[in-house]
């Protein structure tokens, strides 16, 4: 009634605000470049949205800020990157990723034999690291050892960059398989598991003194057991997966790509919070160091696997249509040739960036939105929000909804990095870049708001762009001749201006609340 | 309590550490076979180069001591502090190349420009708080490094490359006047490192620590928390402007890479392994963190820092009192454990 | 004292959280060196007119006097250098720091020497001897080394006590003081807050839930019932009034629903 009245005059205030901001923005430019302009920035916007989003959830509900988001974003981008353009290289990853996973969840399966000796706490603790080295120095040894096709970062011929900028041309180099020399793939498979649910196991050893100990069914089998099936068959069909993949039509590769980097970024994130943030809830300001360094390492693990210089994820066929009736007039034409560019108002538009990262943000935000409105768990995600004690003394298991939605976060970034990665390229600095990015926008729009994680990036996104635009054309200056040109550095600068601005006027940013 | 009013003897870690940080170079000389003189003459290759690794642990010793100052002490995470420490190192590089100033007007203006930067950062904070005032000083320092990095301003910074070239007035060269350098650079540590040590059991200081744990108590109390933050915001950032212009004489070259993020984190990373508000943690942490990262570039090379990037999460997550605070904690328990063991010998009255 | 003066005055007091009304048009005074009690049922607006009265909350309309002065607004660290010291229901102390140090801090802001960086605090002797006799006072001088937290709930109590007592405040705002005591320990405490009071010229203010002591220690009471004041009076006076005991027995009857 009265609340819900207020809360709505607020929109219309941000509403009019953006259109007035648009309106000043927008003069002495041409329509094109208005509309050019505006589109970059929704696009812009929805990528930063995609990795704010992700931000705002878990700092809303777990209160972490998780300052690794950045680098999930370039992971995510990496990933995509890796199934789209050397598909052999992923499904050869494929198979030690599942096993160990397997073998993590298989931990349990050692009690039996830790059960019969009984040691005292301090032999136990040193037993326990002793497996941990163990563990890991052989599933170390075997993996070292385990043949993945990939690429070379020493030899240009062989480096991302060759194999990104042929896949464009659409001549991709197939690269020879890996075969197994220095180990025989049983002894792989078996070695990968036994080590890793050895050193999952110890691991679980030291932290809890005794592992814990859970009634024994068929379903803490099915997952560790699907999980190395599919691994196996994966390792025994691989040639005929790789040449399948290879095959493939460029559209649904790429959805491939999107879907295996979001399945990451999922994986990452629970692996996370249930690894290195669940034990520093007491300590926030440990939790905030540990991301920040966890997303250090990201970059310098990027770095080292693909290489510093900068790289492209060719874009699939459906965005690279040229010639003939290209760039597109209407419609039909784009969706018959599958036109690359679009012609608005006299301006090029290109489909890909300009209409269909923005539509996908779009998306994202009403899927996300009707899940918080409407799902259960957005629910005690949403009360979560409001308080989190309240929730907990409702007897919802916090912990499990806590683990969802870190995962759920960061599959949002890897999910944005996949997007934006045929338009903005891989680097390894793109995340520290969008993190930034995201990080003012949040501040803009409030730090646990959803609506105000779009407000925010849209605002963000469209500053920059036509910051952008105004450093080409220049800003006419009242009352003189005098053109105006903001340089590059201005572009980032100015979202930090309005951010310290609005924060200077509303501590709790545009639809924050206050604190 | 014991109340040791002798200054000597409370401090005589620290004045330890001065003594054997001085006597050093002339210990490695003698280990190396060149006397004393030939050391004074700067002339010793071996203890030439250590000197070298000793001011660079030195200025990276303050910049976290007026790291751990902020937010071990007053409790005020920024992930802008690096900015401080670049400034003034551009500063002074511009200021002598460019703008040619003589040295003691360069120094003024350095220190100038360090209180104006900590009452900008200070303008902030009354408004925003915790978290926020995280991300507002983020966003101050990445302005700052965006300029830097710009190509716009390469005549003055160098852009990506750095700044290069910088004249060092000579009686302080770092190629040619290496020991004295070093001699000041270690005094200027030890003589930060104790003011700070004052400045923590001054009132003053006893009141930023209580902001630290509980800063809505602290103003119940009567006190105007948002000037004891810009007090320490200003010591702070001329602290690390001090170890900026160190910098900038030093090293060859300023490179941009000390505007970023990234060496605000390494200041995070020397306070947590040294210990998280404990002082003296930041030289050890500084000493430890140097001295690791500088063998395990020349064995292991560029990953050196995903092993750096190992070592801090693994001090997050089981070290979080650092090496000092783990060790108070340690003797803290001997203490009373040895107590308890009187207490036990004691006739009962 | 014979002609009492009032210390405190409110006008029109009202405070909206949202569009809930919290406190509603309170206006009361009072008077200098009397022990009085606010009481109320749950959610009657104690503690937001509490909030109000130390400046912890802005008054969405109305006024605080102090004194005859206008208070409405100032920043909270000044009410203390004005004469006001004020609990909380939740104990807020400084977890980490030593009684001693607790106790310190709070005798320190008082001292014009809070920006002398280079003193050393040891050497402050006025204000280490303000702290000892305080610490003597509230009982606690064999903890006084320890860290706060290891207290039990009923010291840190008292150690929240001292701390407001230590700057030597004119007006005591306790909010619960005895809030999660043991039952044992509350006389204890409730002895001391009266010796306080008697002592020098202190007005003491106080939220409780306990009515025995209540009744027992407190000049006047005023009762709160939605926000508003629904009766003031002596004690004698509050336990024969008819409205009071329907707003108590009607506030029953709402938590048994």
């Amino acid at each position: 009634m009265k609340t819900t009245l207020r809360k709505n005059s607020k929109a219309i205030i941000i509403l009019v605000v953006i259109a007035a901001f648009l309106f000043v923005a927008a003069r002495g430019m041409s329509g094109k470049d208005v509309i050019i302009t505006v589109l970059r920035g929704f696009s812009i916007g929805s990528v930063t949205f995609l990795v704010a989003a992700g931000f705002s959830l878990i700092f809303g509900l777990l209160d972490v800020l998780n300052l690794s988001q950045g680098t999930l974003y370039m992971i995510g981008a990496y990933v995509g990157w890796t199934v789209y353009v050397r598909p052999d290289t992923f499904v050869d990853v494929l198979t030690p990723i599942l096993l160990i996973l397997a073998g993590f969840s298989l931990s349990s399966l050692w009690e039996r034999f830790a059960k019969r000796i009984q040691l005292g706490a301090k032999p136990q603790k040193i037993a326990a690291w002793v497996m941990i080295l163990v563990g890991f120095g052989l599933l170390a040894l075997i993996l070292t050892r385990y043949p993945i096709a990939s690429w070379d970062l020493n030899n240009y011929s062989q480096s991302p960059i060759t194999y990104s900028y042929m896949a464009d041309q659409g001549m991709p180099i197939i690269p020879a398989e890996a075969v197994f020399q220095k180990i025989s793939p049983f002894v792989a498979v078996i070695g990968i598991l036994v080590t890793s649910s050895l050193s999952a196991f110890s691991i679980a050893l030291l932290n809890s003194g005794t592992a814990t100990t859970e009634t024994a069914n068929w379903r803490k089998y099915f997952v560790p057991g699907v999980l190395v099936l599919v691994g196996v068959l994966a390792l025994v069909f691989n040639a005929r997966i790789t040449s399948w993949m290879y095959g493939m039509n460029s559209n649904w590769l790429f959805v491939i790509a999107i879907l295996v980097s979001v399945i990451s970024g999922v994986g990452l994130g629970a692996l996370m919070e249930t690894t290195l943030i669940r034990p520093l809830y007491s300590r926030p300001i440990y939790q905030l160091m540990l991301t920040l360094g966890l997303g250090t390492i990201g970059v310098q693990i990027v770095q080292a696997v693909w290489g510093r210089p900068e790289f492209v994820l060719p874009k699939p066929a459906l965005f690279t249509g040229t010639g003939g009736v290209c760039p597109a007039t209407n419609l039909a034409d784009l969706f018959e040739n599958h036109c690359s560019t679009i012609l608005l108002l006299g301006g090029r538009v290109r489909v890909y960036d300009e209409i269909f990262i923005p539509i996908v943000g779009i998306i994202v935000l009403i899927v996300v939105w009707i899940l918080l409105k409407r799902s259960r768990i957005g629910m005690i995600i949403r009360a979560g929000v409001q308080d989190r004690q309240m929730v907990e003394a409702l007897g919802i298991n916090v912990r499990r909804v806590f683990t969802l939605v870190f995962a759920l976060g960061v599959g949002l970034a890897a999910f944005g990095g996949a997007l934006a990665a045929p338009s903005s390229g891989l680097t390894p600095m793109m995340g520290e870049k969008l993190l930034l990015s995201a990080l003012i926008a949040l501040a803009i729009g409030g730090l646990t708001s959803f609506p105000g994680a779009a407000l925010g990036s849209l605002l963000v996104g469209l500053i920059q762009q036509f910051m952008i635009k105004y450093g080409q054309i220049g800003i006419p200056l009242p009352f003189t001749d005098a053109v105006f040109k903001p340089s590059p550095p201005l572009v980032p600068a100015s979202t930090v201006l309005l951010m310290v601005i609005v924060l200077l006027i509303l501590p709790g940013g545009l639809l924050g609340t206050k604190e | 309590m014991k109340n040791n009013t002798n200054v000597f003897i409370k401090n005589r870690g620290i004045l330890i550490f001065f003594a054997v940080m001085l006597l050093a170079p002339f210990l490695i000389g003698l280990l190396e076979g060149s006397s004393p003189a030939v050391i004074l003459n700067n002339r010793g290759s071996m203890s030439k180069f250590l000197e070298g690794l000793g001011i660079e642990i030195f200025i990276l010793a303050m910049f976290a001591l007026s790291y751990d100052l902020l937010f071990g002490i007053t409790g005020l995470l920024s992930f802008g502090h690096s900015m401080f420490f670049a400034v003034a190192a551009y500063l002074t590089g511009i200021a002598l190349k460019t703008m040619h100033l003589p040295f003691w007007q360069v120094v003024l203006l350095v220190l100038l420009v360090a209180v104006i930067q900590a009452l900008l950062f200070s303008l902030v904070l009354p408004r925003v708080k915790g978290v926020t005032f995280t991300l507002v000083s983020l966003g101050l320092a990445s302005v700052f490094h965006i300029i830097v990095m710009s190509s716009d301003m390469i005549n003055l910074t160098g852009a990506d490359v750095g700044l290069q070239g910088v004249p060092v007035p000579a009686f302080i060269s770092p190629v040619s006047e290496r020991l004295r350098f070093y001699v000041i650079a270690l005094s200027l540590l030890v003589a930060t490192f104790l003011f700070y040590r004052r400045f923590v059991a001054s009132p003053t200081g006893r009141v930023c620590v209580a902001i630290r744990e509980n800063e809505g108590r602290a103003k119940m109390l009567g006190y105007n928390t948002t000037l004891f933050k810009i007090v320490v915001m200003v010591i702070s950032s001329l602290t690390a402007s001090i170890a900026g212009l160190l910098h900038a004489l030093y090293q060859p070259i300023i490179s941009p890479g000390v505007a970023d993020l990234g060496y605000t984190v390494m200041g995070l990373l020397i306070v947590l392994v040294g210990g998280v508000g404990t002082l003296s943690g930041a030289i050890v942490g500084a000493f430890a963190l140097r001295l690791l990262d500088f063998t395990l570039r020349r064995y292991i090379g560029e990953s050196a820092a995903i092993i750096t990037g190992a070592i801090y999460v693994i001090f997050v997550l089981f070290v979080p009192y650092g090496i000092i605070g783990t060790m108070n904690l340690r003797q803290f328990k001997t203490k009373q454990g040895w107590q308890r063991l009187l207490g036990l010998l004691k006739p009962k009255e | 004292m014979t002609v009492r003066d009032t210390i405190i005055e409110t006008q029109d007091l009202t405070k909206y959280f949202g569009a809930m009304v919290a406190v509603d048009g309170v206006s009361i005074k009072i008077q200098a060196g009397t022990l009085h009690a606010i009481i109320g049922p749950n959610g009657a607006g104690k503690t937001t007119f509490f909030n109000l009265l130390s400046g912890n909350l802005k008054p969405t309309s109305g006024k605080v006097f102090y004194k005859g002065v206008d208070l409405t607004g100032k920043p909270i660290h000044r009410m203390i250098h004005l004469g006001m010291g004020r609990s909380f229901q939740i104990t807020n102390i400084f977890p980490n720091l030593t009684v001693h140090e607790n106790i310190r801090l709070a005798s320190q802001a008082m001292e014009n020497m809070n920006f002398r960086l280079l003193l050393d605090t040891a050497k402050m002797d006025r204000c280490e001897q303000r702290t000892a006799e305080v610490i003597e006072r509230v009982g606690l001088k064999n903890q006084s080394y320890l860290p706060a937290r290891v207290l039990s709930h009923g010291d840190q109590r008292k150690l929240e006590l001292g701390m407001i007592l230590a700057p030597d405040p004119e007006l005591l705002l306790l909010d619960e003081p005895t809030a999660g005591m043991a039952t044992d320990q509350v006389p204890e405490l409730i002895t001391l807050i009266q010796d306080v009071q008697k002592s020098g010229t202190k007005t003491v203010i106080l939220v409780e839930h306990n009515m025995n002591v209540v009744m027992s220690v407190s000049d006047r009471i005023t009762v709160m019932h939605q926000g508003k004041v629904i009766a003031e009076g002596t004690p004698a006076e509050i336990a024969a009034n008819h409205e009071v005991q329907t707003a108590y027995l009607g506030g029953l009857y709402d938590l048994n629903l």
